[in-house]
């Protein structure tokens, strides 16, 4: 166990080192392009190459590289070339934002896909037919489109959430449950459509096997063969769905916190991009990165947790 | 609102019937609290989204356009601009230059002091024009032109410029005029720590950078009545649709919309104010011809410009929010001259007639192209000019590289929408053979003459001598400008405020509670 989360460890190190320089190299454009973006478009060419040397943007692409990652390694980001803020300062008020969101779909994800998932492969019938349409038609409708729609209908029309903006919990737990609601409802719709077809398959599956005919025979109640012994063989298959969930759910934050102009992640790996500030970008990635591991890995362990039968090596 | 309620024994369903029934209290509470709840009485707060984030508090960074509304809650300029772009007294309570327009004096305040308890006197603003020339911002400029500045007392200083700078006075008004307190100028923390003398102070602890930045009244401020709200909060929106929906529900009580959504938005009792401070057009930067040797003829740039149907762009284009014209300046510039807005008309006829008088056959022109909101014009650009027998050709180039791929020179012809200030500067970035957006540096020594003879003129002639300029470029076509979008502006019942000539959204002082 200690061995396993050890390798996980240097796995995700090495993910962080990979990814951070593949995103260096892919999205450095130029010295003078960074420059000029910073300074705007009626600067000089002697003003942008002064900017440039000031931010050591003219040394070779490597030792720029290579310097950020010396400074990373001690826990020093860097700053922003835009707005002079630390990276880490910038990482500390972003990242809980994204993830209040991005847990919040997954925490919805897992409630709702588990009870329709259940329902459906219990009760079968028009339940199931029904949950079945829902799902299809979840997956397939966009998490903006949705997004767009929650904000018509429960910000402009019922003015029942805001339409923009976060509250951090620290100010107003009731204003941070408001302000991310809407976001969440959005994110987790495709969610829970595909995880409740997963649960549902995997619920049918277990409740056909030869042990719960066993179980049935011995005059078990079915309340207690099912929340006691299927959901718990069906669980590994879920939390499998949920933690590819997690990742996806990562990715669709970009466009919701766009939707809810939300300064989450996402939106700051945006801009940051469309501007060509490398060190917020490369702080994003890494933070990103970590979080995935990080999530990855507790969802490994729960497995182990859940269902013995999964060894953790 | 509907809950879903079968099998409502269970306690799950009553346990997310109450999380929901928390939820939706939560947000009828944070909607009012949250915002200028819209009411716009005196003594409110006043909420504006802004267009961009903050970049930095130190005056040597600090940026024109979307920007000034992060700054200007917390320092005072040595002028103001009216809302026509007229310089009015500030900090600086009278002005004069000496015969030569090189040496300008400024009179001061005797009773203003910087939130920290600094004085503010003749050495804080020799102290802060010194900060903004070491620096590299990109305002640098609006104080490049002054030589040295002498203390004569706390309450006077000489500006001495090594030339005239026409647009002196307008710089003073932005970021060239900015106060800080010398001391914080040295600290090291202004760029985060703003120090200044402004109607408000920043409030580090109530902000949260990319989300909010507060701002609370300066009890001290000596001129209180222009500022009637007790507090000013700026929220940063990039994206159009959650301005428009943060607008609509009164989340913001004002924000920089777009043509696109200005219908929407009144519709849902917004106040769209408008206001053209921008021109949007070709920069045929190749007049010398030497990437297309046939530009180098001012027939054929001319036939360029009649080649364009303005007034179907400003329909197709802008939703008919702006105007077409063929001159570079704006509405409130001295250079502006209302008869050169149809000096080109739509006449292909024309247009093939002057490159026939040319001697030029057909040809193909190069032109950077991006994705953004200009997707739909570069197909009409291309449509058009085509009619009459050029050519056009676009590269693609990456939307972050725009500018500084446009401004390289590779390009003898570019699409761009520039912003117009005052005409010294306008043509200081656009005209000069050192100006960035002329970027194959074409030089013409009649050009020179008349902008020299602008630089010089006594100011009541200035206006007159500028349009002199601008008269030659225009038939000289420099440019084949298309149309002035209109900057459109929106606030919620409640608010009211006044346009900003010469600037991307309206002075801080011109928001108002609307009683009416």
């Amino acid at each position: 166990m200690f061995a396993f989360v050890l390798r996980r460890l240097a796995f995700g190190v090495s993910l962080i080192l990979f990814a951070t320089t593949l995103t260096f190299f892919l999205v450095y454009s130029d010295s003078s392009t960074i420059a000029r973006n910073i300074l705007g478009e009626n600067a000089s060419r002697a003003q942008v190459e002064a900017r440039a040397a000031e931010l050591g943007l003219d040394r070779p692409l490597l030792v720029q590289f290579l310097d950020w990652l010396r400074s990373a390694v001690t826990g020093d980001l860097g700053t922003s070339y835009f707005t002079t803020e630390s990276v880490s300062a910038i990482l500390v008020t972003r990242a809980p934002v994204t993830l209040s969101i991005v847990l919040g779909g997954v925490l919805v994800t897992a409630l709702l896909s588990v009870a329709l998932g259940m329902l459906a492969a219990v009760r079968r019938g028009w339940i199931d037919r029904a949950v079945q349409v829902l799902s299809v038609t979840g997956m397939s409708l966009p998490n903006f489109w949705v997004g767009l729609m929650l904000v018509v209908l429960f910000a402009v029309t019922w003015q029942l959430f805001p339409a923009t903006g976060y509250v951090s919990p620290d100010l107003s737990v009731t204003g941070w449950l408001a302000s991310i609601a809407l976001p969440v409802a959005a994110l987790a719709l495709s969610g829970v459509a595909a995880a409740t077809q997963q649960v549902r398959g995997a619920v049918i599956d277990v409740l056909e096997a030869d042990y719960i005919r066993t179980l049935r025979s011995r005059g078990l109640s079915e309340r207690s063969i099912l929340f006691r012994h299927a959901l718990k063989n069906a669980a590994s298959p879920g939390l499998t769905v949920l933690s590819l969930q997690f990742i996806g759910l990562l990715g669709g934050a970009i466009v919701i916190e766009k939707v809810f102009a939300l300064p989450g992640l996402g939106s700051t790996a945006v801009e940051s991009t469309i501007q060509g500030d490398i060190p917020v970008l490369l702080g994003v990635v890494a933070v990103t990165v970590v979080i995935v591991v990080v999530v990855n890995l507790v969802i490994d362990l729960a497995n182990g947790w859940v269902n013995p039968k999964v060894t953790i090596r | 609102m509907e809950t879903r309620m079968k099998g409502t024994r269970t306690r799950r369903a009553v346990a997310m019937a109450v999380a929901v029934a928390t939820l939706t209290a939560a947000g009828c509470t944070s909607q009012g609290g949250a915002a200028g709840d819209g009411g716009g009485d005196e003594g409110d707060a006043l909420v504006v989204g802004a267009r961009v984030d903050n970049n930095s508090f130190d005056p040597a960074d600090l940026e024109i356009g979307n920007r000034v509304q992060y700054w200007q809650p917390v320092y005072d300029t040595l002028l103001r601009l009216s809302p026509e772009a007229e310089p009015e007294p500030n900090l600086a309570t009278e002005w004069s230059y000496n015969e030569d327009q090189t040496v300008l004096t400024l009179q001061l305040r005797d009773d203003v002091t910087f939130t920290d308890g600094e004085p503010f006197d003749g050495e804080a603003v020799k102290a802060n024009i010194e900060h903004i020339k070491a620096g590299t911002g990109q305002n640098q400029f609006m104080v490049a032109g002054i030589d040295e500045v002498v203390v004569n007392s706390e309450t006077e200083v000489e500006l001495r410029l090594s030339e005239p700078v026409p647009a002196l006075l307008s710089y003073l008004a932005w970021v060239g005029g900015v106060m800080a307190s010398p001391a914080a100028l040295d600290s090291g923390d202004i760029a985060q720590e703003p120090v200044g003398s402004g109607p408000y102070v920043f409030d580090a602890e109530a902000s949260t950078p990319a989300t909010k930045y507060v701002y609370t009244r300066n009890e001290d401020y000596w001129n209180p009545d222009l500022y009637p709200y007790d507090s000013v909060e700026v929220r940063p929106m990039s994206d159009i649709t959650p301005t428009v929906n943060a607008l609509k529900t009164g989340q913001i009580d004002a924000a920089l919309l777009t043509p696109a959504v200005a219908e929407e938005a009144e519709s849902a009792g917004v106040t769209v104010d408008t206001l053209a401070v921008a021109w949007a057009g070709l920069i045929i930067a190749d007049r010398e011809g030497k990437v297309v040797p046939e530009l180098a003829d001012p027939r054929v740039r001319q036939a360029i410009n009649h080649a364009f149907d303005r007034e179907a762009m400003v329909e197709f284009i802008l939703s008919g929010y702006g105007a077409p014209t063929s001159q570079v300046f704006s509405t409130s510039s001295e250079a502006y001259d209302a008869a050169l807005d149809d000096a080109y008309s739509y006449d292909p006829d024309k247009a093939r007639q002057l490159l026939e008088d040319a001697g030029v056959g057909d040809f193909t022109i190069t032109l950077p192209q991006w994705d953004g909101p200009w997707n739909d014009l570069f197909p009409i650009i291309s449509d058009q000019l085509g009619k009459v027998g050029i050519t056009v050709k676009y590269k693609q180039i990456p939307p972050d590289q725009a500018i500084a791929e446009v401004l390289s020179g590779r390009y003898p012809v570019a699409f761009f929408p520039l912003a117009s200030a005052s005409a010294w500067q306008d043509l200081q970035t656009w005209v000069t053979p050192e100006a960035p957006w002329n970027m194959l540096g074409a030089q013409d020594p009649e050009l020179d003459r008349l902008i020299e003879a602008a630089q010089m003129a006594p100011a009541e002639e200035q206006p007159e001598a500028f349009q002199e300029v601008n008269r030659w470029l225009v038939e000289q076509a420099w440019f084949a400008p298309l149309f002035r979008p209109d900057q459109v502006f929106g606030t919620t019942e409640g608010t009211a405020t006044t346009m900003q000539a010469q600037n991307a959204v309206p002075s801080l002082w011109s928001f108002q509670p609307d009683q009416g």
